[in-house]
């Protein structure tokens, strides 16, 4: 089979453009789900620095809880299993897929359905939450920059779940 | 009454008509008006009729507390709003509003005789009279009396609008936005907390709107706060439910009083939810006058004093040209003054007290205003209008008439504590207010201005009914204006022994209504004080729950409507379903395919079809649902021995488990395969429901109960798509396209696992079988699933492959005996009940639910157990569900000793088989039972749950 595999995804590829916001699928990417008792020990097996602090970034890491830290980078890019140690590397880059919200809009659009007081948000910084009953990830780049990472299937759901909100949001006033 | 618009006083533009039509009639008012005030300009005084008797009704109130003015308005298309109050209502443009409760008009009802006949049913009437005979309640009595009692009618056309929600967060929250809403937002503003305040009107200001002294001001602090870069200011915003930690609802109405909010497509949403969450929250809610409680104050015309002060000030509308004033308070009189000195006609006070502060009565007097102290009104005349009033001299006990064309009651002010009730604040009773007033709060909340009691509206006396010569028992004097609740009502209440104000609530229906008791709940519990002969306090308040105004289903649904309403999750491999006609089935939030039909085909043949292609060649089923957990550590074997019931350490690499999880109960929870992929690391399958509690439940053992295991767990489920290509051509079909394996049966077994590539996409091949064919789960990332399913399905196409749904599957497995667990287990089934005795690790030392499996009533005879059925008709499919007996001549009700799990139409059997849980079922092999159906009964023989290849032979194709 000398075709190369062909990579489906369950929303459009072509951005969503509004007055103050755009909503773009993010290019796809590696992932891995990061756990272990003991951060040195991980960082030693996996090469990574590992961000201490819950909802901390450093670089593509980001530490989700007390032993949890997820990585991310290029496609095609490979990470130690730690087969032998007491630590989980976890392929998990299908898993998910990234949205990004860009503009002076997105953090309104994502306070929509979501309860964290997103504009008081520091960044860097992610962390899980809702947007309403989704589970997401969500993280802050900049001031007018957020990605929100969700399970493929609840992606689509997601998906027009923002571009509603950022269309209501062009009628009502900031 | 003759309302008439007044000059030179009000806030409405007069310089833009603006055209209706109430009840089929064109009118115009002015854009600022209400439907209330600018029917009330045309000398309208006639808005509904009420909820029981049909009696005609008017304005009591002039904003939210509004009772009997409930109006219907049209969105278009079919499409309307019932049980809206007039006084809410902002008039546009083309605006089309009718009257409720009426036929044929407002102003001929057939159902005012219910007035007539009002004595013979008071309260408690309907739960007494329309008990039997029971079965007449649902078809007879409930709809009759649902047609003369009620509101305005249920949509029945489809909601066209959208709504939007929102969350919000604010340092303070300041809800309501009168003259001490706004001092407090001006206190707040340019400091860095965030505020909003929110005003349920569509201009704020609240009373200070009906103050013209109060203009200048209030024009330069909402100037002042619309330029303050911290504050949100909402208008037409509802507050209408406080919640825990300073959680507040509120509705934002966007579109209703727009004359042309545009296409439906381009259309703002109509409503948005605002969820808050406040660091501290201000309440401003104010406070609502009283009505007085005497015969006759239902008549349209008799309206609350600061209601019609309101109508004069805020949009210039008189009520009357000549009215008269019934007050046990202060504040009507200051009201009365305030109004003959604007220009309209006060011809008398009339107050129930005997002393009055005599700077007021010379005031009044001063005005041309005539005073009648220590007097009572005990009748109104007129039906559709006031033409006069009855006054009683306290002293002498006769009545005389007193012309008037409108009557305006003062009975003291109700602090508005609906949200402060909501966030569990308490209240204390205030003799002074005669009312309760916020004492503890439970939230970081404060309360400004009326609400807190601080606003001086004078003094009053607390009156239950005011005093008459008439017969109390031949009058009807109106406590709760929507739900037709009189005072004779309460004191019925009382006499039959009610005793707690939540039972007079309950047995006169008081306070029930749309508008929760905004005017009546203090006045009944004034009398049923007097009727028991106990002060207020001790009798108590009933609960103020949410929401303070009826508010939309819409906008509490929020997004949640059409294709947002739940997350229908879809596989990877769905869109390709789709474009080839499958008919779908939901499957937890899934959904999943259940067959493929081809033209002319039902359900039945296509899964005929379906189920003899997989054994006779080969099938291609979506089986990405299934949850999936990838469990790894050097405890990972350790983990799963006490998880499962059957034993895990001793799994080779490279090797697949079936593996059935129990409760601590000792009943089944779920079941999947596994694969141990390396020595510290498994792939494990759940159902598809069962996915996300099955990694609760084991996180929650790994977290409480064995956090000593270095074992972690991460789902799965969606990194990966599984593709399920089973039947006897299966291996032929997916060799060429495999790299990296040996597929040969003897390199890889049943229940083996490889890793190699397929189609050039990585996979994790499982050689496992859920048919009983040779089968292989192809699994490889979820991207590149519907790729690689697209080149298996070509590359089966000269092996004659299928696409087969849930349905086949079920089929294919039930032939086999494999249960599924939810259908053939219900939450009280072991695994010796299934059948699953081999699945359990006699030798283990423990698992989740070991114990429980010795338990007496687990071992005991008589369970029931999971067996075969076969018709004697083999041609006939036994009903899912259908209730098992072994006799069937016995008389009804027969002992039922099972039911049906399973039943289909084998097309690979030539006929129809089933599984059963049966009492002792084992045990019953080879008799015959009884499966009674309306009119016939059904007889099957009990057999295992094995019915096609007993040997296991086309395992391996």
């Amino acid at each position: 089979m000398a075709d190369t595999p062909v990579r489906s995804m369950p929303v459009p590829a072509e951005p969503a453009v509004f007055s103050g916001v755009t909503i773009a699928l993010a290019a796809p990417c590696a992932r891995w789900s990061l756990r272990a008792r003991d951060a040195a020990l991980l960082e030693k097996v996996t090469g990574l620095k590992l961000p201490r602090k819950i909802g901390e970034v450093v670089g593509e890491t980001v530490c989700l809880g007390p032993d949890e830290w997820l990585t991310r980078a290029p496609a095609g890019a490979t990470l130690p299993d730690g087969a032998g140690e007491k630590v989980a590397v976890v392929d998990i880059a299908e898993r998910a897929l990234t949205l990004t919200l860009s503009g002076p809009a997105a953090a309104r659009v994502i306070a929509a359905g979501c309860p964290r007081d997103v504009e008081r948000l520091p960044f860097p910084y992610a962390s899980r939450t809702v947007f309403e009953g989704v589970e997401v990830l969500l993280q802050r780049d900049a001031e007018d920059a957020f990605t929100i990472e969700v399970w493929r299937s609840f992606a689509p759901w997601l998906w027009t779940a923002l571009t509603q909100a950022a269309a209501d949001m062009e009628h009502l006033p900031a | 009454m003759s309302g008439y618009r007044i000059d030179g006083l009000g806030r409405v533009d007069r310089s833009r008509r603006v055209n209706f039509t109430f009840d089929g009639q064109a009118y115009a008012g002015f854009a600022g008006d209400s439907l209330a005030s600018a029917l009330l300009a045309h000398g309208v005084t006639l808005f509904g009729r009420s909820f029981k008797y049909h009696r005609p009704r008017g304005l009591l109130g002039a904003g939210a507390e509004e009772p009997n003015a409930l109006v219907t308005v049209e969105r278009g298309g079919g499409v309307f709003t019932p049980n809206l109050r007039a006084t809410a209502v902002e008039i546009h443009e083309g605006l089309v509003a009718r009257s409720q409760n009426r036929w044929p008009s407002l102003k001929t009802d057939f159902g005012s005789i219910n007035d007539r006949l009002g004595r013979f049913f008071p309260a408690g009437f309907y739960n007494k009279t329309f008990m039997w005979p029971r079965s007449f309640w649902e078809k007879l009595y409930e709809p009759a009396i649902r047609r003369m009692a009620g509101l305005g009618d249920a949509p029945t056309v489809a909601d066209p609008d959208h709504y939007a929600a929102t969350y919000a967060h604010c340092e303070l929250l300041i809800i309501g936005a009168g003259p001490a809403g706004i001092d407090a937002a001006l206190e707040a503003a340019g400091t860095k907390q965030r505020v909003i305040l929110i005003d349920e009107n569509a201009e704020m200001g609240g009373g200070a709107l009906a103050d013209p002294a109060l203009a200048a001001w209030l024009e330069r602090s909402l100037k002042a706060l619309a330029e303050a870069p911290n504050v949100t200011l909402l208008k037409r915003t509802t507050a209408f439910g406080y919640y825990h930690d300073n959680f507040i609802g509120a509705v934002e109405r966007l579109t209703d009083h727009l004359a042309n909010p545009g296409p439906q497509s381009l259309r703002a949403p109509r409503e948005q939810l605002w969820r808050i969450r406040a660091g501290e929250v201000v309440l401003a809610t104010g406070a609502i006058e009283r009505p007085l409680v005497f015969a006759g104050n239902d008549v349209p015309g008799v309206m609350l004093a600061s209601a019609a002060r309101t109508f004069l000030f805020r949009d210039g509308v008189a009520v009357g040209r000549n009215v008269a004033v019934m007050a046990a308070h202060d504040s009507g009189w200051k009201d009365a003054c305030a109004m003959a000195r604007a220009g309209m006609g006060v011809a008398a006070i009339i107050d129930c007290r005997s002393e009055v502060d005599p700077a007021l009565v010379q005031e009044a007097e001063s005005l041309g205003i005539d005073c009648l102290i220590h007097w009572s009104v005990v009748g109104v005349n007129g039906r559709h209008g006031v033409k006069s009033v009855q006054v009683l001299h306290h002293d002498d006990f006769l009545d005389r008439r007193l012309p008037c064309d409108a009557l305006l009651m003062a009975g003291g002010w109700t602090p508005s504590v609906h949200l402060w009730s909501h966030s569990l604040g308490s209240l204390a009773w205030s003799d002074d207010w005669g009312a309760y007033l916020p004492d503890k709060p439970n939230e970081k909340v404060r309360c400004v201005g009326a609400c807190a009691g601080k606003w001086s509206f004078g003094s009053g006396m607390n009156v239950g009914h005011l005093e008459t010569n008439r017969n109390p028992a031949a009058i009807k004097a109106f406590v709760d204006f929507q739900n037709d609740v009189t005072a004779k009502d309460i004191s019925l209440a009382v006499r039959e022994g009610m005793k707690s104000v939540e039972h007079i609530k309950r047995y006169t229906t008081n306070g029930m209504a749309t508008d929760q008791g905004k005017t009546s709940n203090l006045n009944a519990l004034q009398l049923a004080s007097a009727a028991m002969g106990k002060p207020v306090p001790e009798i108590g308040l009933t609960t103020f729950r949410p929401p303070y105004t009826p508010q939309t289903f819409g906008a509490l649904a929020g997004h949640a409507q059409g294709p947002l309403f739940q997350p229908t999750r879809k596989s990877p491999i769905d869109s390709w379903a789709e474009a080839q006609g499958a008919v779908y089935e939901p499957v937890a939030q899934w959904r999943r395919a259940r067959y493929f039909p081809k033209p002319g085909e039902d359900m039945h043949k296509a899964v005929a079809r379906e189920c003899l292609a997989v054994r006779e060649r080969v099938g291609i089923f979506d089986a990405s649902t299934l949850g999936k957990i990838e469990v790894i550590g050097p405890d990972a074997a350790e983990f799963l021995n006490r998880m499962y019931t059957n034993p895990w350490k001793a799994l080779e690499p490279g090797r697949c488990r079936y593996g059935l999880l129990l409760g601590e109960d000792g009943f089944i929870r779920d079941d999947g395969v596994s694969a141990r992929m390396a020595p510290d690391r498994f792939h494990l399958t759940t159902t598809t429901g069962g996915a996300a509690r099955v990694l609760n439940m084991m996180e929650d053992y790994l977290q409480t109960e064995w956090p000593d295991l270095d074992v972690w767990l991460t789902s799965t489920t969606e990194q990966w798509a599984v593709i399920a290509l089973q039947g006897p051509k299966a291996r032929e079909v997916i060799a060429p396209l495999v790299q990296g394996i040996d597929l040969s049966p003897e390199a890889f077994p049943h229940m083996a696992v490889r890793e190699g590539t397929i189609c050039g996409v990585p996979t994790r091949l499982f050689r496992v079988s859920f048919t009983g064919e040779l089968g292989f789960e192809i699994n490889v990332p979820a991207g590149f699933g519907r790729h690689v399913w697209e080149q298996v399905f070509a590359a089966g196409q000269a092996h004659g492959i299928t696409p087969y749904g849930t349905e086949t599957m079920h089929v294919l497995r039930a032939e086999k005996g494999f249960i599924i667990v939810g259908q053939d287990t219900d939450g009280t089934v072991t695994p010796h009940d299934a059948g699953l005795d081999w699945a359990v690790g006699k030798k283990k030392p423990d698992f989740v639910g070991k114990r429980s499996l010795a338990r007496p009533d687990i071992v005991a005879d008589g369970r029931k157990q999971l067996v075969g059925l076969l018709t004697d008709n083999p041609a006939e499919v036994l009903e899912e569900g259908a209730q098992i007996v072994a006799d069937p001549n016995q008389p009804v009700p027969m002992k039922m000793i099972g039911h049906v799990t399973s039943s289909y139409a084998s097309a690979t059997l030539g006929r129809s088989i089933a599984m059963a849980l049966v009492a002792d079922g084992r045990a019953r092999v080879g008799q015959k039972l009884h499966i009674p159906m309306p009119g016939r009964v059904i007889t099957a023989t009990v057999t295992d749950t094995l019915f096609y290849d007993r040997e296991g032979s086309r395992l391996d194709g």
